[in-house]
């Protein structure tokens, strides 16, 4: 869950169409019109990507007279589908996997099941990535990807790329190449396993 | 007992509050006191800064450095690329390190009569943190307006690594050359455990989201630097890698600069200094039975310095954050993750935040890196309304104020915490500069345990951290 207290706004006379904010928007909430940016306050999670990476300082951060609450009814889907496709994508349902928004793979999950298709659709439906901007994305490709759903990036956005690789699908010659230098592959997928898992603590809000 | 040490200034920063509003800084208050690193550990490096010399200090050293390094594949018509990252500026009040970027593309404008050089500045979540620092230190002019400030949402670069495809900020590479220019302070061992520690930038502050959350999210937390050696090792990186310059750091200050074309010969050496002597600092923070952990220096919670250790890595001193057969410290984004939803970590065996730690007091610290985990396992006072509201407009800790309490002043924040906490004993993160800000009841602690982990370290654990990471002395 997110509580999205800031909305971006665009300060007209300084903005010059170069489309950064919409490259980098994580829920595409902007868009140009006649050369500038133009941001749909609904869709707008409160992020401050656009604001951050304006080049031309376009962008300011208000508070929102009222938050919007964003979340996903986990209880609206049979949990069992929701342990399933967490554990497919190597994640204990209660694990977190947005830190800013403390959002729960099973959240997420959640959302995937009721029909999104994108990391641009969860982000707007659960608040995920809306944080930080950068630590939670392989997560949402993992899960779209155990779901069977190959999400496409936003046209000539910069939101996303690709997922890549997980400790498991590290090869054996990499693993054995490195092996006397640090890198504790095969003890962190034992570890990883076991918080995959590991007994659930709540099943209450469910 | 010895005056307290001159604390980092606040800075202005859109991460944090006016300078102004600090109106009192911890070491200030009474029964405050510093104790000099080197007199903790004697066998602590000496320091070319802070030195008498000052900033020439760190220029002489980074020239007589670059000399021993080839520089002939770069051409007058190439173009080159300093790649540096926010973590530098932080260390010392910033200076040395803007010193050690103005000195490498001075050297390598004579030596190799290339005009084209950049600086590309890398940060970690606050993605214009580098822009206020090139700005600060006068970069931009230095660099003849081409330097820039990257974040890991601009435009990427696909890069095919042993282990598949990662992803760079493009702009890191668009130069026939890269030079490496970073330093060898810890900092995040709770993330690194000092393995690979020079090479982690390609990684994280020159990389993608998507390599980043590889670090974080996929690979587990011991398995996770490998994501910056498959990018460095790549053709791709190789074949624009020039050398790296790195300042080497103690915990007392700057021991010199190490430039080499071969990063794993300097990565041997940033890892043996780092296990030594951070280590043993980090083993004596372990020894603090019980304390008030005041924060007070310009940058987010977690990473505010107190003798060169983060508050996050004081946050997990009660284990030992260097052994690597201990997989998961006690604060790191792994860790944190493991949390379920009754609040209880989803194995066993991981271990709660130092529980030395009666209260935290946040004086002084920024935004613009999630710290919401640590008001809600350590009760924390954040000092002034108007840095409780900052954090309650910050994206990344809309949680942090739910766990934490506001006091009105610094005075009155401490006197809250030695009521509430019971214990006199106060260790400051306020950067001091060669030594640590403490209350007189813990300088006594810090100096009477020092002798034993000196010799703890040197004797059992070092050869334990360093065989672990493949390194023979």
């Amino acid at each position: 869950m997110k509580v999205v207290n800031l909305l971006a706004v665009v300060e007209e006379d300084k903005c010059r169409g170069c489309k950064i904010c919409e490259m980098v928007c994580p829920v595409v909430a902007i868009q140009m019109e006649n050369r500038i940016a133009v941001i749909d306050s609904e869709r707008c999670r409160g992020c401050a990507a656009c604001e951050q990476r304006c080049p031309d300082y376009a962008i300011k951060m208000v508070k929102r007279e009222q938050p919007i609450y964003v979340k996903v009814d986990v209880s609206a889907v049979d949990y069992t589908q929701i342990e399933e496709l967490c554990k497919k994508a190597k994640f204990n349902p209660e694990q977190l996997i947005c830190y800013c928004t403390a959002t729960r793979a099973e959240e997420v999950a959640a959302a995937i099941l009721q029909g999104a298709k994108s990391p641009e659709e969860l982000s707007y439906l659960t608040g995920v990535r809306t944080g930080c901007k950068v630590e939670c994305i392989q997560p949402l490709l993992r899960l779209l990807d155990a779901a069977g759903i190959e999400p496409q990036r936003p046209k000539n956005g910069w939101q996303w790329y690709g997922k890549t690789v997980t400790v498991w699908e590290i090869p054996e010659e990499v693993k054995q190449k490195y092996a006397s230098r640090g890198f504790y592959f095969d003890e962190d997928i034992k570890l990883l396993d076991r918080v995959v898992e590991a007994p659930l603590q709540g099943r209450s809000d469910t | 007992m010895r005056s307290p040490l001159t604390p980092i200034p606040p800075r202005a920063s859109q991460y944090g509050i006016e300078p102004e509003l600090v109106k009192t800084r911890v070491s200030e208050l009474p029964g405050m006191t510093s104790v000099l690193l080197k007199e903790l550990f004697p066998d602590l490096p000496e320091v070319i800064y802070p030195s008498t010399e000052g900033l020439a200090a760190v220029r002489t050293a980074t020239v007589n450095a670059l000399q021993k390094v080839d520089m002939s594949k770069i051409k007058p018509e190439h173009s080159v690329n300093i790649l540096a990252s926010h973590h530098g500026f932080t260390l010392l009040g910033g200076e040395p390190y803007a010193e050690l970027l103005r000195t490498i593309k001075d050297v390598v404008e004579a030596r190799t009569g290339c005009k084209n050089i950049r600086l590309r500045a890398g940060v970690g979540l606050r993605f214009r943190e580098t822009e206020e620092y090139i700005k600060r230190y006068g970069l931009d002019k230095h660099f003849n307006g081409k330097a820039i400030g990257v974040a890991p949402i601009d435009q990427g670069i696909a890069i095919e690594t042993e282990i598949g495809t990662l992803y760079g900020i493009k702009k890191v590479y668009d130069a026939d050359w890269i030079i490496h220019a970073h330093n060898s302070d810890v900092r995040e061992v709770h993330f690194h455990r000092q393995v690979d520690r020079a090479v982690k930038p390609f990684g994280m502050s020159y990389a993608r989201i998507e390599t980043r959350s590889t670090y974080h999210q996929n690979l587990g937390p011991r398995a996770a630097n490998f994501t910056a050696r498959a990018i460095f090792d790549s053709p791709f990186v190789q074949s624009k890698f020039a050398f790296a310059a790195f300042l080497t750091m103690a915990p007392n200050g700057i021991v010199g600069v190490d430039v080499d074309s071969d990063l794993y010969a300097l990565n041997n050496r940033v890892t043996e200094i780092g296990c030594r002597y951070y280590g043993k600092m980090m083993t004596l923070l372990g020894e603090v039975d019980e304390c008030i952990a005041a924060l007070d220096f310009p940058a987010p919670a977690v990473y505010v310095f107190s003798a060169g250790v983060i508050y996050a890595n004081f946050a997990g001193a009660n284990t030992d954050l260097y052994d690597l057969e201990m997989p998961l410290p006690a604060y790191t984004w792994y860790t944190e993750s493991f949390y379920g939803k009754r609040g209880r970590p989803l194995l066993d065996e991981i271990p709660p935040m130092n529980k030395a730690i009666k209260m935290a007091v946040h004086n002084y610290a920024w935004t613009g890196y999630p710290c919401a985990f640590f008001t809600e396992h350590i009760p924390t006072v954040v000092v002034g309304q108007e840095q409780a509201e900052l954090f309650n407009r910050d994206p990344q800790n809309l949680s942090y104020m739910k766990h934490a309490v506001v006091s009105e002043s610094t005075e009155a924040a401490m006197e809250f915490a030695y009521k509430t906490s019971g214990t006199r004993k106060v260790i400051v993160f306020d950067g001091a500069m060669g030594g640590i800000n403490v209350s007189e009841p813990l300088a006594e602690l810090l100096i009477r345990k020092a002798p034993e982990v000196s010799e703890r370290v040197e004797e059992l654990l070092l050869p334990k951290w360093l065989k672990q990471r493949g390194i023979n002395l």
